[in-house]
């Protein structure tokens, strides 16, 4: 099971013709799916994606019934990959993941899905992690649009719009026997709205309605010489133009009419509703979309529709194209279209809009002053809509002033993470042996390159850490450590790492993080997620694995045992043997680990049986706020207080509820000689007679020192979650009882 | 019915991720879908959820569909700066960000904010006091938003068994922004059907803060004084000036508790020099002088471990314990250094040097986990305990009160250089106790870092090399520098600043 449960969202995708679906974005791309006749769909985890495959996951049922086959892919290669199903058979499908990095590494399989083309309709649900809240490198996907001739969809951000796109989206790619992207921001895939849905639709051949057998060999079906060629003159000649013609019947792009008829917006449709806001509040559009100034919506980003363009820009001055990001890819096939049809409309985008960055209100605030000032619209104040942009945009530095600088607050741990304490270690193997070259990942593990661990040198993508130190390692004196999760290794670097390093008797320390999930993205299972949680009878096994690919230095520790990891780390890190060195870092993720434990212990609690509960604490009279100890862990439960020493300032160390009992504060006093602050408090309930009888006989004992333990009291307060639900995903499934 | 609205309400949220404000999104989405209006959420989450701050953005249109008659409105994705009519943050910095990030304007905002703090690593991670000043805060509120409700939110939804964002939800209900009433957001918890009882407690409870509109009360600090003492030790505390007697009292309470009446005594006759002078000086030499003498050796940290209250703290207010049998485990890992700590002088001096010959010091120590709830546990610790007696014979005791004496002398030579400057100079010098802190590494790193001032400020200033108000700076800045970073980087590099500086008019001399 996933972080979130879905189970309400099921509900919503068995809807029927004229019945009201109401939820997020992402959601209603998922049902929108089901209404078109998919026979399959797959895909891998990520942000803002991956509720569409946690609920299909969840949605067994319904998937069986409807004859759709369901992949939680490896990676997004073999996500994209799946779609060569449609090549040759009239199946639909659709597959999602992150994008850019996730079509990155798809992109072979896209290249040679595209080339054939395709006769079922194939998706790709692409969360375009951009602007605030990603969590990659800043790119934009339409490039792999252009180049592989695949087109893009970027519908507004409506949910009965978004549906709409998807079932065209379908039928486009039928009719043009290409793929198409259906593009979606971050806060369009969690925008919410509600739709009015249609039946689901079983696929023409499916699980329930098999394919009696291959079509006649076709050698135009393979992507491979000579018929490359003449695929690439299909896509240019053929494909495109009926991309464009399909465009232009359906309507996919929009036209608003306004007044103000002499200049224009050109706007992808993602970007619609901010545009329409801005227009608002300077006065040119009303809440419901009435502008002023003419707006040419382009739900299909790629390929534009040359004639629909051109019979947009007739007969006005001047046009702005609002496209975030660079290349500036629209902005300059319009000029070019323009040119060929020798329309003499002034062209602005980049020059009033930045070149990088989300545009979110305040940019587009700007942006359209620049442009109104630029070409004076008769009608339109320019000026009096300049000056008041300009004085709602100076709020905002004299508020700054106002707070100072604020920190930053990133993402980090989580608290009991079992990824912290390896982290601990290291820091403390760094101080005896001196600093060296740390090769990081993508996954949670990234967080220690923020305080208070700020290690790391290098992120190189998913799974790429080992292959990212290969040539460090020889040119280095110290060998480099390189950090990997378990789901960084299942998607690439078992083989673009340690495969690699084995056959190339590469040397160097690889930390694998083994904690049983894909956690960053929702803790959604991977293949060697245990037996005992995933219930899916899978045996991939991380240590067995690296023994049959030849590792010989392995080593599996229990993380939160730091002592034993320094120790460990120190021997891989100094011993002669030649060779890859890996350390399993072994620990079960937390948020997950809660989930599952919190309900046992409540059952076994019912049933009677004997449980007991830990938590850390800190003697205030003893810790004297030198805060060592936050240097070496950051755990969120682990924070300061005023100090209730009259006669000391500086705040001391404490321990909040919320904390789960890991241990690392423990482990860490001890490995690196802290204080003797910490203390570990344990409560057992349902108390055997023999634990009853211990406690009694130690609690007379201590009376005799005049220590008095609490007794029973009549009323019983009930006793709280045992921790607050601070660090999941989603509240929802956790929210104390 | 009335025009159609120009423009909706819009709600920006600002909370750390995993406090369930997705959860608060839904509810103010299902109470405005539950009344009619229409509504539109969007939020940023992934990784920025574990724990970092996250925004969720809501807009509600202030006319139900009904009244709309078919016209559908477009509502935007992103907050706009000077467009947020009610800005919820969860935590107190967050508000500080929104104010920052221009979300929080005169003429249009009402800031609904918890008063908590959850601290940052970088805030936590400092050697001194790091924390992010909370009246700035509160200040920059006042003076960007149109109107607030700061309420203590944390401690509502503890007392109510809920999260608080339940209790935010409550708070904006009572705000009366929104078009919804109290019954529709109470549906919307029904509706969601999980802790929906709790929920609602929370709900209430906010519901009644944001209408009772109770001014913001500064956390209380809870400090723990010590037990009243020696009548006539406490008389005597009143020969010193008003400013600095709280201070006093409070040090010859803790000196007796530590070891006792004649050492409290002592502590009196060391401040006597200066209860003529600087009331100030008097008052910040008493509390370090109180804590310098009350050091942190085995003896005073396994008092600590045993004391009564400790047991009855941990079991009730940690563990909820009400009877059920419990287990404390204490962490040390004491050194060679502790044990020579209780040694007398000359075996303990002894000893450390052929600790230090042999390498052993700073390797070799003897990790314990000593349950002390049990017998042989508490025996230890009470053992230890016991040696205050002998704890004037002990090393440790020898070292600290020589150290006490060097740095009260300082403190004198300077308050006798000049009647204001010197005192700024034995101000300083008396704030250098600040450095030596803790156990172990911290403490010897303390040490070293106010010897290092000693010998290359404090002693020259003294001597008259360093012209005193270039000195005062000095020591200040030095001083910030040792905390700044526990590798001692800073401090070299401004104390090599110092040097520079110092040297210049030596050399046109």
């Amino acid at each position: 099971m996933a972080e979130r449960s879905f189970s309400k969202e099921v509900e919503a995708l068995k809807l029927g013709d004229g019945e009201t679906f109401e939820g997020e974005g992402i959601l209603a791309v998922t049902k929108a799916l089901l209404q078109s006749g998919v026979s399959y769909v797959g895909g891998y985890q990520g942000a803002p994606v991956s509720h569409l495959i946690d609920v299909m996951v969840d949605a067994g049922d319904l998937l069986d019934d409807l004859g759709v086959h369901l992949e939680t892919c490896t990676n997004e290669a073999s996500a994209a990959a799946m779609l060569g199903a449609s090549i040759n058979y009239p199946l639909r499908g659709a597959v999602t993941w992150k994008s850019v990095v996730g079509t990155n590494v798809a992109a072979d399989a896209l290249s040679n899905l595209a080339s054939p083309g395709v006769i079922g309709g194939a998706m790709i649900v692409i969360g375009e992690d951009y602007g605030e809240g990603a969590s990659v490198i800043q790119e934009r996907s339409y490039a792999y649009a252009m180049k592989c001739g695949i087109w893009l969809l970027d519908p507004r951000p409506d949910l009965p719009t978004i549906v709409n796109t998807v079932e065209q989206g379908f039928a486009l790619s039928e009719a043009t026997h290409a793929p198409v992207m259906l593009e979606l921001r971050i806060r369009a895939c969690h925008v919410t709205g509600e739709f009015t849905t249609k039946d689901n639709r079983r696929g023409q051949f499916s699980g329930r309605n098999k394919l009696s057998g291959p079509p006649k060999f076709d050698y135009m079906r393979l992507a491979h010489p000579p018929v490359t060629f003449v695929h690439e003159k299909l896509k240019a000649e053929h494909r495109l133009p009926a991309a464009q013609a399909f465009a232009r019947e359906q309507k996919l792009n929009e036209v608003f009419d306004g007044d103000v008829s002499e200049i224009g917006i050109v706007v992808l449709g993602g970007l619609y509703n901010s545009v329409v806001r801005t227009l608002g509040r300077i006065g040119l559009a009303d809440l419901f979309g009435a502008a002023r100034i003419p707006i040419y919506v382009l739900n299909l980003a790629y390929p534009l529709v040359p004639d629909e363009v051109a019979q947009f820009c007739a007969g006005k001055r001047a046009v702005l194209i609002v496209e975030e990001g660079n290349p500036d890819y629209i902005e300059q096939q319009i000029n070019t279209q323009l040119r060929r049809a020798d329309i003499q409309t002034q062209i602005h985008g980049k020059d009033c809009l930045p070149a990088a960055g989300e545009y979110t209100q305040d940019v587009l605030l700007r942006g359209l002053a620049a442009f109104l000032i630029k070409t004076r619209p008769t009608g339109v104040d320019a000026d009096a809509i300049a000056a008041r942009v300009e004085t709602m945009l100076a709020h905002r530095p004299a508020a700054t002033k106002s707070t100072g600088e604020i920190p930053p607050r990133p993402p980090g741990f989580c608290t009991g993470c079992p990824e912290r304490p390896v982290f601990s270690a290291v820091k403390l193997m760094q101080r005896e042996l001196g600093p060296t070259h740390i090769s990081t990942d993508i996954g949670c593990h990234s967080f220690a390159t923020l305080p208070p661990f700020s290690m790391g040198n290098s992120i190189l993508g998913y799974g790429m850490s080992l292959a990212a130190a290969a040539a460090v390692g020889p040119n280095m004196e110290r060998r480099p450590i390189t950090v990997m999760g378990d789901g960084g290794f299942w998607h690439n670097g078992l083989i673009t790492g340690v495969a690699s390093n084995l056959f190339n008797k590469g040397d160097g320390v690889l930390i694998v993080m083994q904690n049983g999930y894909t956690s960053a993205t929702g803790q959604q299972f991977m293949p060697s997620s245990k037996d005992s949680y995933a219930a899916s009878g899978q045996t991939m096994d991380i240590e067995q694995t690296l023994r049959t690919f030849g590792v010989k230095w392995l080593r599996k520790v229990r993380t939160y045992n730091v002592a034993t990891m320094l120790k460990t780390l120190k021997e891989a890190m100094q011993t002669a043997e030649r060779g890859l060195k890996v350390i399993i870092a072994d620990g079960e993720c937390q948020l997950a680990r809660q989930r599952r434990v919190r309900v046992e212990d409540a059952e076994k609690l019912k049933r009677g049986e004997r449980v007991t509960r830990a938590r850390y604490g800190v003697d205030d009279e003893i810790c004297t706020g030198d805060h060592s100890c936050m240097r070496l862990s950051g755990c969120p439960s682990l924070t300061v207080k005023p100090s209730p020493d009259p006669l000391r300032t500086d705040p001391v160390a404490t321990v909040i509820e919320s904390c789960v009992g890991c241990g690392l504060c423990g482990e860490v006093a001890h490995a690196a000689v802290l204080c003797p602050s910490f203390y570990r408090a344990e409560i057992i309930r349902n108390a055997t007679a023999w634990d009853r009888f211990l406690f009694a006989m130690r609690r007379g004992f201590l009376g005799l020192f005049g220590i008095r333990f609490p007794q029973a009291e009549p009323a019983l307060a009930p006793i709280p979650a045992l921790a607050r639900a601070s660090t999941t995903l989603d509240a929802r499934t956790t929210t104390p009882t | 019915m009335s025009a159609a609205p120009d423009r909706p309400i819009t709600l920006l949220i600002a909370a750390l991720g995993g406090e369930g404000g997705g959860v608060l999104t839904d509810w103010i989405v299902k109470a405005a879908t539950h009344a009619g209006y229409p509504v539109q959420s969007t939020s940023i989450p992934g990784v920025a959820q574990r724990t970092g701050a996250t925004t969720y953005y809501i807009e509600v249109v202030p006319a139900t569909w009904r009244a709309l008659n078919g016209r559908r409105p477009v509502l935007s994705l992103t907050p706009g700066v000077g467009d947020v009519d009610i800005m919820a943050a969860t935590e107190l910095l967050e508000a500080g960000r929104a104010i920052a990030n221009g979300f929080v304007t005169r003429d249009r905002t009402l800031m609904l904010g918890a008063t908590g703090r959850s601290y940052l690593t970088t805030e936590k991670m400092a050697m001194g006091d790091g924390r992010y000043d909370r009246d700035l805060l509160i200040q920059a509120i006042n003076d960007n938003a149109r109107d607030n409700l700061l309420i203590d939110m944390e401690t509502l939804a503890k007392a109510n068994g809920t999260m608080i964002n339940s209790v935010m939800l409550g708070a904006l209900a009572g705000s009366g922004v929104m078009p919804m009433t109290a019954d529709d957001f109470e549906t919307a918890i029904r509706a969601e059907g999980k802790a929906a009882d709790a929920n609602l407690r929370g709900f209430r409870a906010g519901l009644a803060a944001a209408k009772a509109r109770l001014p913001v009360v500064a956390p209380v600090e809870t400090k723990k004084h010590s037990r009243e003492t020696l009548a006539d030790l406490e008389r005597a505390t009143t020969a010193f000036p008003e400013a600095a007697r709280e201070i006093v009292l409070e040090g010859v309470r803790r000196l007796v508790a530590y070891q006792s009446a004649r050492y409290a005594r002592l502590y009196l006759d060391r401040l006597a020099p200066f209860a003529g002078g600087d009331p100030i000086l008097l008052r910040e030499t008493a509390r370090h002088l109180a804590v310098r003498m009350s050091f942190e050796d085995v003896i005073r940290v396994a008092q600590a471990k045993i004391a009564p209250e400790r047991f009855a703290r941990i079991a009730r207010e940690e563990l909820k314990a009400s009877g059920e049998p419990f287990v404390i485990t204490d962490f040390l890992k004491p050194g060679i250094d502790e044990f020579c700590q209780i040694l007398p002088p000359r075996l303990a001096r002894a000893i450390l040097r052929l600790a230090a010959r042999r390498g052993w010091l700073g390797r070799v120590y003897f990790g314990m986990e000593v349950n002390t709830t049990s017998v042989t546990g508490f025996l230890r610790f009470w053992l230890l305990a016991k040696l205050r007696g002998w704890r004037p014979h002990c090393h440790r005791y020898h070292e600290e009160q020589a150290a006490i004496e060097n740095w009260l002398g300082m403190i004198r030579g300077a308050a006798a250089r000049s009647p204001n400057l010197g005192s700024d100079l034995a101000r300083e010098i008396a704030e250098c106790a600040r450095l030596i802190k803790g156990y172990g590494d911290t403490h010897a790193r303390g040490t070293a870092n106010f010897a290092s001032i000693e010998t290359q400020v404090i002693r020259p200033a003294l001597a008259g090399a360093i012209p005193l108000p270039l000195a005062i700076d000095a020591i200040a800045s030095a001083r910030a520098a040792a905390l700044a970073d526990p590798e001692g980087e800073s401090l070299t590099r401004c104390l090599a600043a110092i040097a520079a500086q110092t040297a210049l008019p030596t050399a046109a001399e």
